[in-house]
């Protein structure tokens, strides 16, 4: 069954049914990648551009091994070094781009709804790869594939989203995702960093970790943002990891075993101390293995390709 | 030259013929006959049903962008874009490069606007080069006709200097234009901070970027007993302030556009940087409450905050695009489609005509024999719809090009001119 949408650009865009197949999707390919040739040729005849107007690291190479491994030929390019430090618009370096028969853009941006707007200007499949502070939706896939594969189901658990909320794509696209399936979200952090209208989406809103780790069931560990705050937003990083912080005396405090995210990088000591990021409550790795199969169920699917199946 | 005005209702509450229908007669630019059917002949016969007459609009707040941004907006341009859009009367904000702060570039544009069918003022800068450090040479420019000061789309936020200029503008009874944007609280800023902005992950600009410094204008206006206007309101908020110090007897007027009377950040769901605007648009309840200040009184007149932008300029990432709509051409389809069921027509007309000139000592206007034939002729017709190709505007960022918009400029007469529209079909 192909997915509703021609892009993946945000997660309201997804009906549930759509992120339903792309979770059974990414089930073969998990299966496919814990084989000896972890690859299938599906895409080998098509073109996919990874465009990164933003530093990535773990984005860009779950997405190019994604591709890789679908068999399709891949590009990638990021910013600095490219026509677009000469002053290039966007427009112009996605058609030059596809005047080169490219099938499908990957795109990281650092303006909130680029993606969109791009979608209004190319005729290519587009992937948002994250845009500004707005969306992240395979991210956002990919951890409620991973909560789903540690606790059975997404639908009725508690996911406490926790740090950065205001400057993090993952918080937003991950409150869309978690709640069109059935989960109850609660967002926590000092004030400064929630958005003011956050609870108009749906969700909880509470300043005391404690409090918030004990309400929840899985609680996914947001990276602090300095790049990205422009304004100050708290004191210093010393009394972040000292009142929200993770640590592990803060997990056995409470009254029973959480499971714990992070979306990766992590900046250890401020907002994950060591000693819980390699906990064995900690499912961060599994998250970065998911987001490979994540990538290629949605590629795939966007493909719009439909022999999958003979070559599995 | 002669023009004969056939059955023609006059909307202007200082005429004798005010909601009358009649014939009208401009000889050399002079109102000289006003009666129930005329029959002398003329040189141009105008007669078309359903038409309105009133004086000459004014709209109190634009951008010419002339000189220094040509590629966007020329004198020349956006003077046919007024006339397209019935404005006898403009007042320039003093945005370009270099910015109107000198008594020789006031004049330069005089010049440029010189024997048109559109009045031109610019507004000189309250500071010099609008950097919001020095007081300018407003004296000086005074001497130039200027009517009103302002750093336009730069409000002064430092409160010394500004209560400083509120202080210097009285030995000349100036009036201070002030936008009202607080730009420490509306710093990184995208759109109106609220439920949409939280939905589309951008940064916002909240009310409070606005009350505030609504608050500390108000404030300040009250210690230097000066004369205030304020353009482009955007929320509920301010217009309780504006008319809570009214009611106190403060020289403070305000004025709204009409993209912040027609629009809610609603519209911004796509990205769309046809609507980045600043002031930012803001939501229903902010809308209502504009329109009722304006039905109320509260707000003065309109300013359409015409701000040409070329195609380049806007057609990028929402976050990279420049502000701004050229809207001066389509202002009065978009104000009666929108304010009609709020706000008379009697009413809407005072807001372009009357208010406007009191409020900026600019001589008075009137559909009275003898007067200066300065007119604008409209139709409240169902369905107008502005055509892309016949924009007049050299910049086409506006987002109601191709709406089904209720009413349709026929034309002006101004400084012996008569300019009809033709395309507006």
């Amino acid at each position: 069954m192909p997915l509703s949408v021609k892009h993946l650009l945000g997660i309201n865009e997804l009906t549930v049914e759509d992120i339903e197949q792309i979770f059974k999707t990414a089930d073969n390919f998990k299966l496919v990648l814990n084989r000896p040739i972890k690859k299938v040729p599906t895409l080998r005849d098509t073109a996919i551009a990874n465009i990164f107007f933003e530093n990535s690291t773990r984005t860009r190479i779950s997405f190019e091994l994604a591709e890789k491994r679908l068999g399709a030929e891949t590009i990638s390019f990021s910013a600095s070094g490219s026509s677009v430090s000469k002053g290039e618009t966007l427009i112009d370096t996605v058609n030059n781009i596809l005047a080169m028969k490219v099938d499908m853009v990957v795109m990281r941006h650092s303006a909130s709804g680029a993606p969109w707007f791009l979608s209004q200007h190319i005729d290519a499949g587009i992937i948002n790869a994250g845009d500004g502070i707005n969306q992240h939706p395979t991210q956002a896939l990919l951890d409620a594939f991973s909560i789903r594969e540690k606790l059975g189901s997404v639908k009725g658990k508690r996911v406490a989203i926790i740090g950065d909320i205001m400057h993090s794509r993952v918080a937003l696209s991950n409150i869309y995702c978690l709640l069109k399936l059935g989960a109850d979200v609660m967002v926590a952090g000092p004030p400064t960093l929630i958005p003011k209208h956050i609870a108009s989406l749906g969700v909880l809103v509470e300043y005391n970790i404690k409090k918030a780790l004990e309400w929840c069931d899985v609680a996914n560990i947001l990276r602090i943002q300095l790049e990205r705050m422009q304004k100050p937003l708290f004191s210093t990083l010393r009394e972040y990891s000292l009142y929200y912080g993770i640590s592990k005396d803060l997990l056995d405090s409470l009254s029973k075993k959480i499971i714990i995210m992070h979306p990766g990088p992590i900046n250890r000591g401020v907002e994950l101390f060591s000693d819980v990021a390699d906990s064995k409550q900690s499912i961060i790795l599994n998250q970065v293995e998911n987001g490979v199969a994540i990538r290629m169920a949605v590629i795939y699917l966007l493909s719009g390709k439909r022999e999958l199946n003979e070559q599995m | 030259m002669q023009i004969l005005i056939k059955q023609v209702t006059v909307i202007d509450s200082q005429s004798e013929y005010n909601n009358k229908t009649v014939d009208l007669l401009v000889k050399d630019g002079i109102i000289t006959r006003i009666d129930s059917v005329i029959t002398e002949t003329a040189d141009s016969i105008i007669a078309e049903n359903n038409l309105y007459i009133s004086s000459g609009w004014v709209d109190v707040f634009a951008d010419y962008c002339e000189p220094g941004y040509e590629q966007k907006e020329t004198i020349e341009t956006g003077i046919n874009a007024a006339v397209a859009g019935g404005f006898t009367h403009v007042l320039l904000a003093p945005n370009t490069e270099p910015a109107v702060s000198t008594k020789s570039i006031i004049e330069s544009i005089l010049h440029k606007a010189k024997n048109k069918a559109v009045t031109i003022h610019p507004m000189g800068s309250a500071t010099q080069n609008a950097a919001g450090k020095d007081i300018a040479e407003m004296l000086d420019m005074l001497c130039s006709n200027v009517v009103a000061f302002t750093d336009g789309w730069k409000p002064i936020q430092n409160a010394n200097l500004a209560l400083k200029v509120m202080q210097y503008i009285k030995a000349f009874n100036g009036t201070l234009v002030q936008m009202p944007i607080d730009t420490n609280l509306s710093a990184g800023g995208l759109m109106n901070e609220g439920i949409n902005s939280t939905k589309l992950g951008m940064a916002g600009i909240p009310e409070l970027a606005e009350t505030i410094f609504l608050h500390r204008d108000i404030e300040l206006l009250r210690y230097a007993e000066s004369c205030l206007h304020i353009t482009g309101i955007s929320t509920a908020a301010s217009v309780e302030l504006i008319r809570k110090a009214k009611k106190e007897g403060l020289n403070i007027s305000c004025s709204v556009t009409p993209y912040h009377l027609a629009l809610t950040d609603d519209v911004l769901n796509t990205y769309n940087s046809l609507y980045k605007v600043s002031p930012p648009l803001r939501t229903e309840t902010d809308r209502k409450a504009l329109l009722l200040g304006l039905a109320d009184g509260t707000i003065d007149c309109i300013a359409t905050h015409h701000h040409p932008q070329e195609w380049d300029a806007k057609t990028k990432e929402y976050e990279y695009a420049s502000d701004g709509m050229a809207i001066q051409e389509s202002a009065f389809n978009v104000l009666w489609h929108y304010c009609k069921n709020y706000v008379s027509i009697e009413r809407l007309i005072e807001t372009l005509t009357v208010l406007p000139r009191l409020i900026f000592k600019m001589e008075s206007q009137s559909i009275t024999v003898g007067e200066n034939a300065c007119i604008t002729l409209f139709q409240l017709k169902n369905e107008t719809v502005l055509q892309s190709t016949s924009v007049k505007s050299k910049s086409k960022n506006n987002p109601f090009i191709g709406n089904k918009l209720s009413s349709c400029v026929y034309g002006i007469i101004n400084n012996g001119l008569c300019v009809l529209n033709r395309n507006n079909d």
